[in-house]
């Protein structure tokens, strides 16, 4: 079993150290280990006849985090001991185990591929008739889910054309296909049309433990502007992009700088010698500028994204 | 042996199925202009942002999904084949074979590296080359999958070169070396390549003018990083195999195969529009490159990301990357400026400046110290109150307190230099050895850097007692000498000549060339500047007027040449006529004599009709048997003239056989050798009529020649419109086409035949007979078409009428004629 989770931390750590800025990765990897412990917990707990749940109190909660685990780990020790020695079938185990454990990543593969679904689910509680909502970028969760609110809602989306990747104008596209009525306006427009819009609905790339998130760049000015006029701002996104992680250092954004290419062209040589081409690829929106997560898992307020880590994934794979 | 061939036909249907991207990696430079720093390792294992430039190669590769990778090594090809097992690229798993070939030490160009791929038979497929220095993210694989697609309906397609758009003068274009493609704007098929250097400076190009013919649209570009990856084909190394002279890739192979005739390849250009690509040509793109990588201009390869060194770096605001892995030390009091990269265990002591400059690894810099614009490869330890300013430091150099190191100085592994040294701008240091016997010996054993070694040991003995004021008093270092090179072993036309190497040092910006040459010729500083848009304008120029350019260069010399070119084809052509050879033969000669002295094709042209037309022997009086006579000739030979493409009839008319043009026309057209067009675009020309010459009795002949073309486009018209009217009710024009009609029912079975008449009519009688002939035929014609009903004219043969009838009236009154033809064009 340590075996087992040992191998697949490792893969995983390989996976992360490929792309140390793709945080899904790690995620889905944390989520495996978990599931994984789980399973084995409950197959060597299966054949306890009793399990004394040690009570949970909300002082010691802040230490436990996972009243399950601790609950179970002591038994399991002895039990596994028992279990995984029996000297007339060492296989016995391992065979029983397995398809359980194949059961529990399947899970997470389904799960994987239902977030879109999930998400949408309930679109149409969130967006009412006649709202104008505003987004920015494309983020294939945002789009389902606003197409998904279309079925049931009539209303309007205004989205940002997200420079230097204009991803928005595809996401412009792709909304008016289904039917949707769409505005595409530049970015520095966002402020002056938010007084405007009813609500905000941005996608995220990674959402840190404190509530804040990593979204792609230009997420801030809406999520600021948003707040001036005091408009509701929602993000959507999987659960698999819950990172136990904290942006201790860099408070206005994250640290992917793209390629200048994108922002000014290489060609111009003359000025590349004289001005310094960033690219920001992400920024930071603190946990106060959001006022709730819908993910596949239900909605939360950024308050309690923390709960939902210690929910999701071990404390002992934060770091893989 | 059955079951092998069975197994080795299984591995074949493998290959297809799914085919290894094979790479050749060419790991030298096959020049010098990093010395002294590649005297101890080879350019591609220099560290650029604290990875070896092979590695970077490889990661390029590795991102263009490229499966195998042969790497050519020469010089210090132990140094390189070690480098490759260390590195993560040859651990199982990385996706990469990487299979070292060490080659001959013969060989001294990219061209000697190519020949050894072909006898050694690496390659199986289309295969990547790139140069060992190359830093890229562009998609390979796309440009592979275009390579191939154009194959599968080009054969002829070999080569696929990736070039990347820039600015002319943008910082990461080789400024000592660049290159002027015409491509083709739609195949992006490249028609010419000229290389073009700083130095000797030139200001215009020749674009030859079939190019021009051939393609409606060619884009003339200056403004093309030359990437040096280039999809090659098989073939390619077996072109270079079969061309032994080929030495450099692009000035010889690429220029070689654009301007033969022989081999009837194409090389297609690459444009690439995003990505990032380039190579450490020399130490001023090192610089450029480096700057490229730490901006970030080279995403997703770099430092913080996919660093090809393995290392971790952490990317903060500005550019600034620091090794993650907690060991750099930092004074509290450092000052890191933007664009600064600082490997892992270095230390930087209290009051440190750093600018824009790559620290390497285990690097220790002292207090109050200041470095900008400078690159520091690892081990190096830099002194308290040093001031170093866009230089390279070796590995392990050791500069003591209080030196100053301006702008251009290479300094080389293993230097030390100081306390209080001050060098020049632009100084090369190295190591003095231990001593000149040991030296020696080594040299004689190790044999493969004996090249090396010979130089430097010049270097050491043209050493004088070493200057302690300027290098200091501990030092171990050898200056470099940097005047040109008393004998001068590259001609000035190679990229490799001293005042050309000026412009590709590290910070040359050419303000400081006119310090530096001894003579300050040509490269004064606002020219160095302006020269790209001088070569942009000069392309476009001789590009618009049609070629002509390149007649108008004629000097004297070229003059002889030709008188020479024409000797030989004359001298050729009379064996081919003597022996009877065939007419491929014939062609194949004269295409390589033509290759052999480098005249256009125009020249061989002239010198083969000429030559042809000698050929005909007079038959004085009878007509018949001269027209027989004419007609045997052309018919043996005449296909020879269409081989080599087109005619140019002008040059008759000096010839004896003057008398004959007509027929001789006539005769080529019934071959179809010489095109209806061609006659008309040849009469249309103020040339044909001599206006231009001088002497008396060659405008004479132009003349009479001019008229007799006249008649043939006359009769074209008329057969012409034969062909219409007969088609369509035989509705005719009321007053132009009368004379088509009227000849109609008797020429048009056999027009040429009745031209050739007629230019014998004009050649034997005297101009004011032709008058009265044509004035005949004219009225005959009058007499026939009033017979028929005027119809409504026909758009067709309006306009063709048009174009004939400044021609008939030119021909009735000669002193007109002039007039008549500037109408015409």
């Amino acid at each position: 079993m340590e075996q087992l989770v040992e191998i697949i931390r490792a893969v995983g750590r390989r996976l992360v150290e490929a792309q140390p800025k793709e945080h899904s990765v790690g995620n889905t990897v944390r989520k495996v280990l978990h599931h994984i412990r789980e399973e084995y917990q409950t197959a060597t707990r299966g054949t306890t006849v009793s399990t004394t749940q040690t009570d949970i109190s909300i002082a010691k909660f802040v230490l436990q985090g996972q009243p399950r685990k601790h609950a179970a780990i002591p038994k399991t020790e002895s039990k596994t001991t028992l279990k995984e020695n029996d000297p007339d079938d060492p296989d016995s185990f391992a065979r029983g185990l397995k398809p359980v454990l194949m059961e529990a990543i399947q899970d997470v593969l389904d799960e994987l591929e239902t977030v879109y679904d999930n998400i949408s689910k309930n679109a149409k509680d969130h967006i009412h008739s006649d709202e104008i909502i505003l987004t920015l970028g494309m983020s294939k969760t945002v789009e389902s889910f606003l197409k998904a609110a279309a079925h049931a809602r009539n209303y309007t989306v205004i989205v940002a054309e997200t420079a230097p990747s204009y991803d928005g104008r595809e996401m412009a596209q792709s909304l008016s296909s289904a039917g949707i009525s769409t505005f595409l306006v530049p970015d520095s427009s966002i402020f002056a049309l938010m007084s405007r819009v009813n609500k905000v609905i941005l996608g995220a790339h990674v959402i840190l433990a404190n509530g804040g998130m990593f979204a792609i760049s230009g997420s801030l000015i809406a999520a600021t502007a948003a707040r001036a006029h005091s408009t509701p701002v929602v993000v959507c996104a999987g659960q698999f992009k819950l990172t136990p992680l904290w942006n201790l250092y860099h408070e206005y954004g994250a640290l992917d700088f793209g390629n200048p290419n994108d922002v000014l062209g290489f060609e111009n040589g003359d000025l590349l010698d004289k001005v310094e081409v960033v690219n920001p690829y992400y920024d930071y929106v603190q946990p106060e500028l959001i006022d709730a997560y819908i993910t596949n898992d239900g909605d939360h307020p950024p308050s309690s994204i923390y709960r939902l880590l210690k929910e999701t994934y071990d404390d002992e794979d934060n770091e893989l | 042996m059955a079951a092998k061939s069975a197994s080795s036909g299984k591995e074949k249907l493998i290959d297809d199925e799914e085919e290894v991207l094979q790479a050749v990696i060419l790991a030298d430079s096959f020049n010098k202009r990093f010395r002294p720093l590649s005297t101890q390792k080879p350019r591609c294992l220099l560290p650029i942002c604290n990875a070896p430039l092979l590695d970077w190669t490889f990661e390029s590769l590795a991102l263009a999904g490229v499966q195998e990778v042969f790497v050519i090594c020469r010089s210090h090809a132990g140094l390189v084949k070690n480098a490759i097992k260390e590195s993560k690229w040859s651990k199982p798993g990385s996706g990469m074979k990487i299979v070292p070939i060490m080659t001959a030490k013969e060989t001294f160009s990219p061209g000697d590296a190519m020949r050894d791929i072909y006898t050694r038979g690496l390659v199986t497929s289309d295969f990547v080359l790139v140069m060992g220095d190359l830093v890229s993210n562009i998609r390979i694989d796309e440009v592979v999958r275009v390579h191939k697609e154009r194959r599968k309906t080009n054969k002829d397609a070999i080569m696929t070169m990736v070039v990347k758009e820039s600015g002319p003068s943008h910082r990461t274009r080789a400024q000592g070396e660049s290159s002027i493609f015409v491509l083709d704007s739609e195949t992006s098929e490249c028609l010419h390549y000229e290389h073009v250097q700083s130095h000797p400076k030139r200001n215009n190009i020749n674009i030859p003018r079939e190019i021009l013919a051939e393609h409606p649209e060619i884009d003339i570009r200056n403004d093309l990083i030359d990437c040096s990856i280039d999809v090659c084909s098989v073939e390619v190394p077996s072109l270079f195999q079969d061309n032994f002279d080929y030495l450099d890739i692009r000035r010889d192979f690429v220029h070689g195969i654009l301007t033969s005739d022989l081999l009837m390849k194409s090389i297609h250009c690459y444009v690439a529009k995003e990505g990032y690509a380039a190579r450490v040509q020399d130490t001023r793109s090192y610089d450029s490159v480096s700057k490229d990588i730490l901006s970030r201009w080279t995403f997703p390869l770099v430092p913080d990301d996919n660093h090809p060194g393995g290392h971790i770096y952490e990317h903060t605001r500005g550019n600034r990357y620091i090794s993650k892995d907690n060991t750099v030390i930092l004074a509290r009091t450092a000052n890191i400026g933007t664009n600064t990269m600082i490997g892992s265990s270095t230390q930087i002591s209290e009051n440190v400046t750093i600018k824009a400059s790559v620290i390497g690894q285990k690097c220790n810099i002292g207090t109050g110290t200041t470095i900008s614009n400078s690159y520091i490869f690892e081990n190096a330890t830099i002194g308290a109150n040093c001031v170093i300013e866009r230089s390279i430091i070796g590995a392990g150099a050791n500069i003591k307190d209080g030196s100053r190191i301006p702008k251009g100085c290479l300094i080389a592994d293993g230097v030390v230099i100081g306390p209080n040294a001050k060098l020049e701008p632009f100084e090369r240091l190295s190591a003095r050895r231990a001593s000149v016997v040991v030296a020696e010996a080594t040299a004689e054993e190790n044999d493969a850097d004996e090249d090396d070694d010979s130089d430097i040991e010049e270097v050491e003995a043209n050493q004088d007692s070493v200057d302690k004021a300027t290098l200091g008093a501990d030092t171990n270092a050898i200056v470099w000498p940097r005047g040109p090179p008393e004998e001068e072993e590259d001609d000035e036309e190679g990229p490799e000549n001293y005042k050309n190497q000026l412009f590709m040092r590290l910070a040359c910006d050419g303000t400081d060339l006119v310090v530096s040459d001894g003579d300050g010729s040509s490269s004064s500083d606002d020219e160095s500047s302006s020269d790209e848009s001088d070569f942009h304008d000069g392309a476009s120029l001789s590009g618009l007027s049609e070629g002509s350019a390149a007649l108008d260069l004629t000097d004297v010399s070229n003059l002889r040449a030709d008188a020479e070119f024409k000797k030989e084809v004359t001298q050729s052509l009379e064996r081919a006529f003597a022996e009877g050879h065939s007419v491929d033969n014939a062609a194949v000669e004269l295409k390589t004599l033509r290759m052999a002295s480098n005249v256009p094709l125009t020249r061989v042209k002239e010198a083969v009709i000429a030559a042809i037309v000698e050929k005909i022997t007079l038959v004085e009086g009878d007509m018949a048997s001269q027209r027989k006579e004419i007609g045997s000739v052309i018919g043996r030979w005449g296909e020879l003239i269409n081989r080599i493409g087109g005619v140019d009839p002008a040059h008759c008319a000096s010839s004896p056989r003057m008398s004959l043009f007509g027929q001789i026309l006539a005769a080529l057209y019934q071959a179809d050798i010489v095109e209806e067009d061609d006659i008309r675009a040849w009469h249309g020309l103020a040339e044909s009529q001599g206006s231009d010459r001088k002497t008396g009795v060659e405008t004479d002949n132009f003349k009479k020649c001019w008229l007799i073309g006249t008649h043939m486009i006359q009769q074209f018209d008329e057969q012409d419109s034969e062909t219409e009217t007969g088609s369509e009710t035989e509705t005719d024009s009321e007053d132009e086409d009368k004379s088509d009609a009227a000849k109609t029912p008797v020429v048009a079975p056999k027009v040429p035949a009745a031209v050739a008449a007629a230019a014998v009519a004009v050649t034997a009688g005297s101009v004011g007979d032709q008058d009265s002939s044509s004035e005949s035929s004219e009225s005959d014609a009058e007499e026939t078409t009033e017979g028929h009903d005027g119809g409504v004219s026909e758009d067709v043969s309006a306009s063709e009428s048009s174009s004939a009838a400044p021609s008939t009236t030119a021909s009735e009154d000669e002193s007109e004629s002039e007039a008549a033809s500037s109408e015409l064009e």
